[in-house]
């Protein structure tokens, strides 16, 4: 029996994950805590509350473990630079300084940080992180596992097969042939920031047509096992530091989309980056598909885990339920980067003998709402604060009445989606609602969708019943007959990323009340968090997102927030 | 100390027969990073968009 911390850091999405004799006890990314939004520095306070969440020391942990083998990304950065000289010249002072002044040493750095011996900090390999955070996390007792990225050391791609406690990587694709760099390069030509403009591009593609298909395929084979390989001319990631594909690209697709600037659907312009966005969709669709078959070949099991950034591709998670070939399909909630430090965690754990974790059913892994705290500071601010006995009523009753609310219950959610924990609500039906949230709250483009959060035995929706939904990491179609009712949840291509909420959910008191009050069991729910903010982590954000944005009232527990009257 | 563990670690995952060759670069582009360092010369080099690296 063993306390393991695993952590990712350094390169996006820093994060730290504590397992206690076996079970996942907390999980926080950094950016919650520093409140600076893919935060990649090493997570000092995720660490700190992972630990004091656990209620244990530094030096009382066994072992910690970093997410990717430092030594092993020293040499590919190493053997990239040579190899690409002289085009690598302008990336090889900063790549270096960046090794050989942080992230060469941060074993060094762990065991300062943790107060722990060196010798209890280690490593795992970068997919093998990822591809346990999926399997030791989904309960399965045998499943093929995908693992997709930009890069780790040098794999971009693994398939492996999970049995037991055992994790065997089946066959990898290595760097620089990667989908995570072929979907983050045309993030980039269609002028969106990379590594978090992928959610904008997948919801921008629901909007084309893929008329583009035949370009992009141009610039990806798929072999017949599964396997791709990038067309390198087309793409910069392994030479230039500053943009990640070539002008041959433009050449192919017609000049980038610059990257400021609102998005007009309207125009011809814009709505030819749609169809390059429902391209790239359709595309990176296709080499899932692929790798998902070799996956089932290679392995023989009828159950599917998936990790890595890609992963967070929700409609192509969807693609893949909807073959057939899976029986039961898992994703990691938080399948980037942050992801990593749980694999590393739970792989450190199996290090030491542990039994494997429960089953994943929950996300609310972080630090809990101090709800007095957010009390004595609205307080502080002359907010109008009232407590109430039955919030699910009070609250049922303004979404009905069409007000936008914010809800902060128990701890904070693992990964980047709002599972009710920390989020925004409102009625699932009015589209101007819809409208109001992205233009005056959110402020991000119009085509961005909304999800509904509903109970498992809604009969809105297709396809509901599985693994994914209960985490929003795939798509489900609305029910023709339930379009009207769920207009402002409904993606224009008729699909909504459901989240089904289990009994317990931080959202079933609500969705139960509404449905105690005769109305359908769903809502609107889209994270609490303002343009380009990390999600709300503490309840005193939570009030400064209340006094900042318009929005009717916000409920901490059983307390309510609003602005003076 | 906890360094000298790191420089060690290093120096062995290098000395695999398939990797020996990289360490006179490896040892150019220590002294390339410590100078930068030294010199605060980080800001007058590419930014980095993409973190690959």
């Amino acid at each position: 029996m063993a306390a393991v911390l695993g952590v990712s850091a350094y390169y996006h999405d820093a994060a730290a994950a504590l397992v206690v004799d076996g079970q996942v006890v907390a999980a926080i990314q950094e950016e919650r805590l520093s409140r600076i939004k893919n935060d990649p520095s090493l997570p000092v306070r995720a660490i700190e509350a992972c630990l004091r969440l656990g209620g244990i020391e530094g030096p009382e942990l066994d072992a910690v473990v970093f997410y990717e083998h430092p030594y092993a990304k020293l040499e590919r950065v190493m053997v990239e630079l040579v190899r690409g000289f002289p085009f690598t010249l302008r990336q090889f002072p900063r790549a270096l300084a960046g090794q050989m002044g942080t992230k060469l040493w941060v074993l060094d750095q762990l065991a300062a940080c943790c107060s722990v011996p060196r010798d209890r900090v280690r490593f795992c390999q970068h997919h093998e992180s990822h591809a346990a955070s999926a399997f030791y996390a989904s309960g399965y007792d045998a499943a093929a596992v995908l693992t997709v990225d930009g890069v780790g050391e040098q794999v971009t791609t693994a398939i492996w097969h999970g049995e037991g406690r055992a994790l065997r990587c089946v066959s990898e694709i290595h760097y620089p042939h990667s989908l995570g760099l072929f979907y983050a390069a045309l993030t980039a030509y269609l002028g969106f920031p990379v590594n978090s403009g992928e959610h904008e591009v997948m919801g921008l593609a629901s909007y084309g047509e893929p008329r583009f298909v035949e370009e992009v395929e141009r610039l990806i084979s798929v072999e017949s096992d599964g396997s791709f390989a990038l067309s390198l001319p087309h793409f910069a990631h392994h030479r230039d530091p500053r943009l990640p594909f070539a002008s041959s690209l433009e050449r192919l697709l017609g000049p980038r989309r610059a990257r400021r600037g609102g998005w007009d659907l309207a125009s011809e312009g814009d709505r030819r980056y749609a169809d390059v966005a429902a391209s790239l969709q359709a595309v990176t669709e296709r080499v899932l598909l692929g790798l998902s078959a070799r996956a089932a070949e290679e392995t023989g099991e009828a159950a599917l885990c998936l990790a890595g950034g890609v992963a967070l591709n929700a409609v192509a998670n969807g693609r893949m339920w909807e073959q057939g070939t899976w029986s039961r399909m898992f994703v990691q909630p938080a399948a980037g980067d942050a992801g990593g430090a749980l694999g590393a965690a739970l792989v450190g754990a199996r290090e030491e003998g542990d039994p494997p974790p429960a089953p994943m059913r929950d996300v609310a892994l972080g630090v809990p709402l101090d709800v007095g705290r957010g009390v004595a500071l609205a307080e502080q601010l002359g907010l109008r604060v009232e407590r109430v006995e039955d919030p699910a009523q009070v609250m049922a009753q303004k979404i009905l009445e069409g007000q936008v609310v914010a809800q902060c219950v128990g701890r904070f959610e693992w990964g980047p989606r709002a599972l009710g924990q920390r989020s925004l609500l409102a009625a699932p039906s009015d589209v101007a609602l819809r409208e109001r949230i992205n233009r005056s709250v959110k402020y991000r483009e119009p085509f961005r969708p909304f999800a509904p959060a509903t109970l498992r035995s809604t009969t809105m929706f297709d396809g509901v019943d599985n693994d994914m939904t209960p985490f929003m990491t795939t798509v489900c179609p609305v029910r023709a007959e339930a379009r009207e009712a769920l207009a402002a949840v409904t993606h224009v291509d008729g699909t909504a990323r459901v989240q089904t909420v289990r009994p317990g959910g931080a959202l079933e008191p609500l969705l139960s009340t509404l449905e105690g009050m005769g109305h359908a069991p769903v809502v609107l729910n889209t994270s609490l968090n303002g343009a380009g903010e990390p999600i709300v982590a503490s309840a005193e954000d939570a009030v400064a997102f209340l006094v900042s944005h318009a929005i009717d009232g916000l409920f901490l527990e059983d307390v309510i927030l609003r602005r003076p009257s | 100390m906890s360094h000298l563990r790191t420089v060690g670690d290093l120096l062995r995952h290098f000395l695999h027969a398939q990797r020996f060759f990289l360490i006179p670069l490896l040892l150019v582009l220590f002294v390339a990073g410590l100078l930068l360092i030294a010199t605060q010369g980080l800001s007058y080099v590419a930014p980095f968009v993409y973190t690959l690296f």
